[in-house]
């Protein structure tokens, strides 16, 4: 995003108020090897899913907080979107799967040895939630413990 | 996603994440954020262009090689941002309102196939399952719903998909339909001229932003909630 002080006063406001959480500090595991010898996992808040999956919606109160699984060695064509926020440009995801969601970027990191291996499934959510608590306590933990169970060791997490 | 990030490396796994608004970043702290200068929608820059694409990538696991965090690097970019006009903010030509948005949708279906053709069939549309051969039957139904008929309806809508949240998908699929045909038509068009055409010029356009003052003047909240986005 462009730094808050080039936007209109009405951009700027809004993103100056959006209810993120503030934190003291950070979680932290320490990475005891090289990426070239990590399995990689792509999570991101775009909205995305397959085109057969049930999209995301505005019905749900506070958000949607549910996920959908996407298979690593999916067809770019198979994925669409299905997010609700107003303020992104949709052209450049029309153009380019990867420019949000980089299949294929990560499996030519991979295919050069520059990442270890790719875990089964990528993991998509909804962005821009004003409560996240049922990403945090619930959704996300059970994210983490699908890809724990996978044996993944890092995640890319890219936003719309 | 920076909350995601905090998750997972919570439950022992080791997160990088694409930032966008650096300022929340640096509230919520996830372990090792890059952010990056790009206008929401373009989090790894520039679209087909994977080696500006692997620059961003490259930076990001980068951090991965940091000892402490939280990490909150800047992505260096000199890219100007990029201005998203809405409908609102778009003048109509003096030929929009003569013209039948059925009708544009029939002119543009060759340049869209065309488009499935050469991207490998990849298509954002797709929401609201009704094939885009059958998209004048769409029209009529945001045709009616403008008109504020809320009886208006289609067969083909889901069980289980409410009305309000079916006229989302329609208008995200025939935008998608729209920008892709256009596109592929002026395969030189920047992201400004594709939203200045749309708003401006078709009668798509015109039928978006109407059916979102309509659906803005409900009394009905949900169907208020639907219009949130539309026109833009």
């Amino acid at each position: 995003m462009p730094r808050l002080e080039t936007l209109s006063e009405l951009q700027r406001r809004t993103l100056e108020f959006f209810p993120c959480l503030e934190h003291d500090d950070t979680p932290w595991v320490a990475l005891d090897k090289p990426l070239s010898k990590c399995k990689v996992a792509l999570v991101t808040s775009a909205g995305l899913h397959l085109r057969d999956d049930q999209p995301f919606t505005r019905d749900t109160p506070g958000g949607e907080s549910t996920y959908r699984l996407i298979p690593s060695d999916c067809d770019p064509s198979d994925v669409v979107q299905s997010h609700f926020s107003i303020g992104f440009d949709h052209t450049g995801i029309y153009r380019d799967l990867n420019v949000t969601f980089p299949v294929d970027r990560l499996r030519e990191l991979k295919d050069r040895g520059d990442i270890g291996s790719l875990s089964d499934n990528y993991y998509s959510f909804m962005g821009a939630l004003r409560d996240a608590s049922t990403v945090i306590n619930e959704t996300g933990p059970e994210v983490a413990c699908l890809m724990k169970a996978e044996g993944v060791e890092v995640v890319l997490l890219t936003p719309t | 996603m920076s909350v995601l990030a905090r998750v997972f490396e919570e439950h022992g796994i080791a997160t990088v994440t694409i930032a966008m608004v650096r300022e929340h970043a640096a509230k919520v702290k996830p372990p090792r954020a890059l952010f990056v200068p790009f206008f929401f929608g373009f989090a790894l820059g520039r679209p087909c262009d994977p080696e500006h694409q692997r620059q961003v990538l490259r930076s990001a696991f980068h951090l991965l090689k940091a000892t402490e965090g939280p990490v909150l690097e800047d992505f260096p970019d000199d890219s100007s941002p990029a201005i998203m006009p809405q409908a609102s903010q778009v003048d109509a030509d003096a030929e929009q309102a003569k013209r039948s948005a059925a009708d544009e949708v029939t002119a543009l279906r060759a340049f869209y196939e065309r488009w499935l053709d050469n991207h490998g069939g990849r298509t954002a549309v797709g929401l609201c399952g009704i094939p885009q051969r059958r998209f004048r039957g769409v029209i009529r139904f945001l045709e009616a719903c403008a008109t504020g008929d809320d009886a208006a309806d289609m067969d083909e809508r889901p069980d289980g998909v409410s009305r309000p949240q079916f006229i989302r998908y329609c208008v995200d699929d025939l935008k998608a339909f729209y920008y892709e045909a256009r596109m592929e038509q002026h395969q030189d068009a920047d992201e400004d001229s594709l939203h200045r055409w749309f708003w401006g010029s078709t009668a798509a356009g015109k039928l978006v932003a109407d059916l979102a003052a309509t659906l803005n003047q409900s009394e009905d909240p949900v169907l208020r909630g639907a219009a949130y986005g539309l026109a833009r």
